[in-house]
């Protein structure tokens, strides 16, 4: 199977187009882009850049082709989080099979916000079969919908997978960037409503050592999920737990459906190690887990399709 | 043919049950359901026979008791020719030895097994971290030095430290105690109620100790002659000094103490199960058959139903297969995994409107009379060696049946980890 | 429980430096194993004048187990077994003549021998000088016992007039005290006053099919008693208190015998029992009261709880459970029945007023049971034990416990098995014509244990 042979018809290409298509000859190194994501990010803090124009994403769009997974790496994900380890892809591990692109693409030059800091709000995920073992799959990764919030300005990374030219996965992480403004506008804060912890239906403990257990499978080495020092240094009082990581537990937790939109709010972060109260519902087709200790913390909804 | 065969209740032997850490300490598993065996074959003279099958298991097992049942056959007075298996059904291990058993018979395929099961919290296995295997397995496939070098530097002193068998249920991370909390306090079960049903079930148990009905159902082990958790002398003064222990996260009051909720146990117990006409030519008592069976399941990971009420749904199942209600039972035995436990599955057959939106029918399944209730104690008193309590419930159940008389029917419930549950029907013959 | 004293004096330097020291020294006992010669050596027939008939009668028996028997002191040999028959005695003249012979072969015993005389019984000698001859042998006998070293013992059998010497308990009996079975039974007389009784079909399984109850067979002597008659072929029904129960596990598993835990004191007991030899066996043929308890105290000093438990279990229960048995028409066709006495029920003992009461009971039941079970067919006998080796009489003090076991003719405790071996005797078909007799395994000690 040669990955080259799908480039042509890979679904990201009818989607966004509005901008030039670079097609990586390899993955991303994680640990490299991060560190450039670390040097670019004390960069923008020297230099203050703070306003982010409206305009700013130039339509970049990152290809990679032909994926493959380790088998092993795959089984040590879905025991992390919960996962039966079967040939079927959790959805949350196509996600971290796209986030080198992801990665790649907030810290090229052209991309206005700094990699390092950037809080993870929302993620959602459409999946319309999920990814089997063995299967290569082309990988395709643009940002979008630059909006004003009321702590900063938040990005769409947009991920789009495909198999052999067939769409099979699409996921959408909203990241924040806390303190830029919007061609100088601010939002107003969104009105939440007041929430009530309910009964719950479980517990999850979650260990110290949990946020460099899940950098370990995802590759996701970002410093305040893995070194305490750091996390201080982002005004967290120890590591945190990888948004991704309680999303995918979550999902796991709701049974993962074969087609789906999985969708994820991070409502605050939850420091490690600590033992969070969880309960597991419906409400009408979908399900839904929201996860809280003192504040609510996790909201996903799993909702099956056809 | 296979329609004339009745799978009968022989008889049964269990150890006294200890509280986890005291007089089973230091003995294991197999010692115990080796020892629980001795003295079912002892008490019907069964020394150096073939049986059809032995089936017994455990809850908390070490790796090198994967074939814990045939290896107690082995160390026992049975004949080595025996074979025997290892079941697991979490607390409804012994249930399910008894159906598998039991249905063997009814087809022909036996005349007589045993049924059992043993728990030791005592002798619980210890693992090592999730870290420290991967490592030790990665050192192991190593071929040269610097890759063994490699797969030991991984490891980290954190790894080391052993890591003790966790009782909550692995998809929700809650205990057994606190997801039967949250039942508590969905059904309103009042602190004094669950003290009245752990009262009771230390009374009972004391009088029938004193009255000598466990003489032929119990063989003492390491010196200890009764189950160590009963306190004949308890009362609801002391039951209600109790601190509660599960619950105290819920903005209901905590109402579960250890008092009304069963300490962690060791011990094991066996059930001699024989088609009707075998125990018959040997001059072996036929207590009660073993009508039918059935097991439940809920789903309690997504908070559906609580983890223990399984058989909640199983019972009118299995009433309705054989046309029966719960009136039609001289005796019902619920499993007192917790004293909320047995409260909460009255009140839910006693619900209207529970029983017409989950069980879909038209009223009530009915009430059960406390005095038809665990007439001889339960678990709060006994103790609750997993895989064990089975056996103990239906060997008791079965004697109790036989002095009542022929037609006697007896209702068994014992609710599992993992939501689920098996249930039963003995019959005096 | 082992003798220490006895092993030592027995072995090596140490047997050596007790020989220096004069120290007693006991002898290791003969004691049955399956396929060994019935005695140790050739056996001599002696006889009294009158007795010859008789005496030729019991060589050609023994002749025909295939032992070398021999009518005449001769020869240098070293004896296995001396039986001296004196059924002829008319007066006490009459004893010389083979009292002395006897003398003549005394030095000549081998290890283990033994002297059996056979008589009989005084009280029904309605002559004077006949029944001084006859009683007699009793003092001789007993005085004998007492010279006799290196594991030889002295006993007699006392024949009833109209039974024949050759009479199956007469022969059963004789070959019981010639055998090792009967290494620590001495200086003792035993009545034979019946014909009653046969030889067993298969000799090495006397009790071959008979169904046998034996109470406090959880260990001790109870559980010695419960395999010696597994090994002579009988089915086993233990019985022991609840919290007894392990032990009785392992004894029943070992034996193929079942277990039954019953407190034979509660009210019910009786008829639990008889419940449970209905439905799982039908009958029995075989009842050993052998449990019993032991609550030393100087009267002095008796509680009520010491006395009454010690009654109501050596022999209340016992009392209850034959008369159950028997109402209930659950003792098959030749019943034997044999209980446990004491020679403190005998001697009496110091500090065990409760113990001998109860045990000295026993001893009247027997007698006045004896009718009511030869209506029934069958017979009822207590065994006496003395010091026994047991975990009861580990706890007697050591100094008292070594004096104990020292105080008798062979200078030793007995083991559980000895008195075992009497039971199944009295137990065997071939012991009909032997009822309401207390038999002591005490190695001719007159001190209670």
């Amino acid at each position: 199977m040669s990955g080259a042979a799908h480039g042509a018809s890979h679904p990201g290409r009818a989607v966004h187009g509005d901008g030039p298509v670079i097609e990586l000859g390899s993955v991303p190194s994680l640990g490299a882009s991060q560190r450039r994501g670390l040097a670019g990010s004390a960069a923008a803090a020297a230099t203050r850049r703070r306003d982010v124009a409206a305009d700013a994403l130039d339509g970049t769009t990152l290809l990679a082709q032909g994926l493959t997974t380790d088998p092993d790496r795959l089984t040590a994900y879905q025991h992390l989080v919960g996962a039966p380890a079967q040939d079927r892809l959790p959805a949350g591990f196509v996600h971290v099979l796209a986030f080198p692109l992801a990665n790649a693409l907030m810290v090229r030059d052209g991309f206005p916000l700094p990699l390092l800091g950037l809080v993870h709000l929302a993620n959602e995920v459409t999946q319309q079969r999920p990814v089997v073992l063995g299967e290569e799959v082309d990988v395709a990764v643009h940002a979008e919908r630059l909006t004003a919030h009321h702590r900063g300005v938040s990005v769409d990374v947009v991920a789009e997978v495909g198999v052999a030219g067939e769409p099979v996965w699409r996921g959408v992480s909203t990241y924040l960037a806390k303190g830029y403004r919007l061609d100088g506008a601010t939002a107003d804060r969104a009105e939440r409503p007041e929430w009530h912890a309910p009964q719950p239906t479980g517990a999850w403990r979650l260990e110290a050592d949990l946020g460099r257990r899940y950098a370990a499978v995802s590759g996701d080495r970002n410093p305040i999920h893995t070194s305490t020092l750091a996390a201080k240094a982002f005004g967290f009082p120890r590591t945190i737990a990888h948004g991704m990581y309680t999303a995918a537990r979550a999902l796991a937790h709701l049974d993962e459906p074969d087609a789906f939109t999985w969708r994820a709010e991070f409502a605050a972060p939850i420091v490690l190690p600590s033992t969070v109260s969880v309960r597991a519902g419906t409400d009408g087709p979908a399900r839904v887990l929201d996860a809280w200790a003192k504040r609510h913390q996790l909201h996903v909804t799993v909702t099956p399709r056809g | 043919m296979a329609g004339s065969r009745r799978p009968v209740v022989v008889g049964g032997n269990r150890t006294p049950f200890a509280r986890a850490g005291g007089a089973y300490a230091h003995v294991s598993n197999l010692d115990l359901l080796t020892a629980a065996l001795d003295g079912l074959v002892a008490r019907f003279g069964l020394a150096g026979e073939r049986l059809g099958e032995v089936a017994a298991g455990a809850v908390l097992k070490h790796t090198r008791d994967f074939n814990l049942t045939r290896e107690a056959v082995l160390g026992s007075a049975l004949s080595n020719e025996t074979p025997a298996y290892d079941v697991q059904m979490a607390c409804a291990t012994g249930m399910e030895t008894i159906a598998s058993i039991a249905d063997k018979i009814r087809l022909g395929r036996l005349d007589v097994g045993v049924a059992g099961g043993v728990d030791s919290a005592s002798d619980a296995p210890i693992v090592v971290t999730e870290q420290l295997r991967a490592a030790l397995l990665d050192l192991n496939r190593a071929k040269t030095v610097q890759a063994k070098l490699a797969a030991v530097a991984k490891i980290r002193p954190s790894h080391l430290a052993p890591v003790a068998p966790d009782v909550a249920e692995p998809r929700t991370g809650l205990s057994m105690g606190e997801h039967q909390a949250l039942t508590t306090a969905a059904w309103g079960i009042s602190r004094e109620e669950q003290d009245e049903l752990a009262l009771a079930s230390h009374q009972r148990l004391a009088a029938a100790y004193d009255a000598g009905f466990f003489d032929d159902l119990v063989t003492p082990y390491r010196r200890l002659v009764r189950d160590a958790n009963l306190r004949p002398d308890t009362s609801m003064e002391k039951l209600g000094a109790l601190a509660p222990v599960f619950g105290k996260r819920l903005d209901t009051p905590a109402t579960m103490t250890a008092g009304n909720s069963t300490p962690l146990t060791d011990g094991a117990s066996t059930v001699l199960l024989a088609d009707q006409s075998w125990a018959a030519e040997r001059g072996l008592p036929a207590l009660a058959e073993v009508v039918d069976l059935e097991a439940g399941a809920v789903d309690f990971v997504h908070g559906k139903d609580g983890l223990l009420l399984a058989p909640v749904h199983a019972v009118p199942r299995l009433l309705a297969r054989h046309g029966m209600s719960l009136a039609d039972f001289e005796i019902v035995e619920i499993h007192e995994a917790f004293a909320a436990t047995v409260l909460a599955t009255l009140k839910a057959w006693e619900d209207p409107d529970f029983c017409r939106d989950r069980l879909g029918r038209d009223g009530p399944l009915g009430s059960i009379d406390r005095a038809r209730l665990n007439v001889h104690g339960s678990s709060l008193a006994a103790g609750h060696p997993f895989a064990a309590t089975g056996g103990r419930i239906v060997a008791t159940a079965a004697k109790e049946l036989a002095s009542r008389g022929s037609g006697a029917r007896g209702l068994v419930s014992v609710c599992a980890a993992g939501g689920q549950g098996v249930v039963a029907i003995l019959e005096a013959v | 429980m082992s003798d220490t004293y006895l092993e030592l004096v027995n072995s090596g330097f140490t047997a050596e430096l007790a020989k220096r020291l004069g120290l007693p020294r006991p002898a290791r006992l003969r004691r049955f194993r399956a396929g060994d010669q019935l005695v140790p050596g050739p056996v001599l027939v002696l006889a009294d004048g009158a007795a010859g008939a008789d005496a030729d009668a019991l060589a050609a028996t023994l002749l025909d187990r295939d032992l070398d028997v021999r009518r005449r002191p001769d020869g240098d040999h070293r004896w296995g077994a001396v039986v001296v028959v004196l059924t002829g005695v008319t007066g006490p003249a009459d004893l010389s003549g083979p009292a002395l012979d006897l003398a003549g072969v005394l030095k000549k015993l081998a290890h283990g021998a033994r002297v059996v005389t056979v008589s009989r019984a005084a009280a029904e000698a309605t002559d004077p000088a006949a029944a001084a001859a006859r009683q007699g042998v009793d003092g001789l006998l007993r005085s004998l016992a007492k010279e006799l070293r290196g594991g030889a013992t002295g006993n007699g059998l006392v024949l009833a007039d109209g039974t024949a010497v050759t009479s199956p308990s007469a022969l059963g009996a004789l070959e019981f005290l010639l055998s090792a079975k009967s290494a620590f039974v001495d200086g003792q007389l035993l009545t034979v006053q019946g014909t009653g009784g046969h030889p067993p079909a298969d000799p090495d399984r006397p009790l071959d099919g008979q169904v046998a109850l034996v109470t406090g067979a959880a260990r001790g002597i109870g559980a010695a008693i419960a395999r010696t008659l597994a090994r002579d072929g009988a089915r086993l029904l233990l019985v022991d208190v609840p919290a007894a129960g392990d032990g009785l596990a392992a004894v029943a598993n070992e034996t193929r015998g079942t277990a039954l835990q019953l407190d034979l004191t509660s009210p019910d007991a009786p008829q639990r029992l008889v419940e449970h030899v209905r439905s799982r066996f039908g009958h029995l043929d075989v009842v050993v009261h052998n449990a019993g308890i032991t609550r030393d105290k100087l009267l002095a000093n008796m509680t009520p709880d010491r006395w009454d438990s010690v009654l109501a279990v050596n022999v209340i229960a016992p009392l209850r459970v034959t008369e159950a048995l028997l109402d209930a028409g659950v003792l098959g066709e030749a019943p034997r029945v044999v209980c446990l006495a004491s020679t403190s029920g005998i001697a009496g003992n110091r500090g065990q007023t409760n113990y001998a009461a109860s045990k000295a009971g026993v001893i009247g039941m027997v007698r006045a049971q004896a009718p009511v079970l030869a209506s029934a067919g069958g017979t009822v006998n207590a065994v006496a034990p003395g010091f026994i080796e047991t975990e009861m009489t580990a706890r007697i003090p050591a100094l008292t416990r070594q004096v104990a076991r020292r105080l008798n003719s062979l200078q030793q405790g007995g083991l559980p098995t000895d008195v075992a071996e009497a039971i199944a005797f009295l137990a065997s078909p071939q012991a009909g014509g032997i009822s309401g007799q207390v038999l002591r395994v005490c190695g001719q000690n007159m001190v209670g244990a």
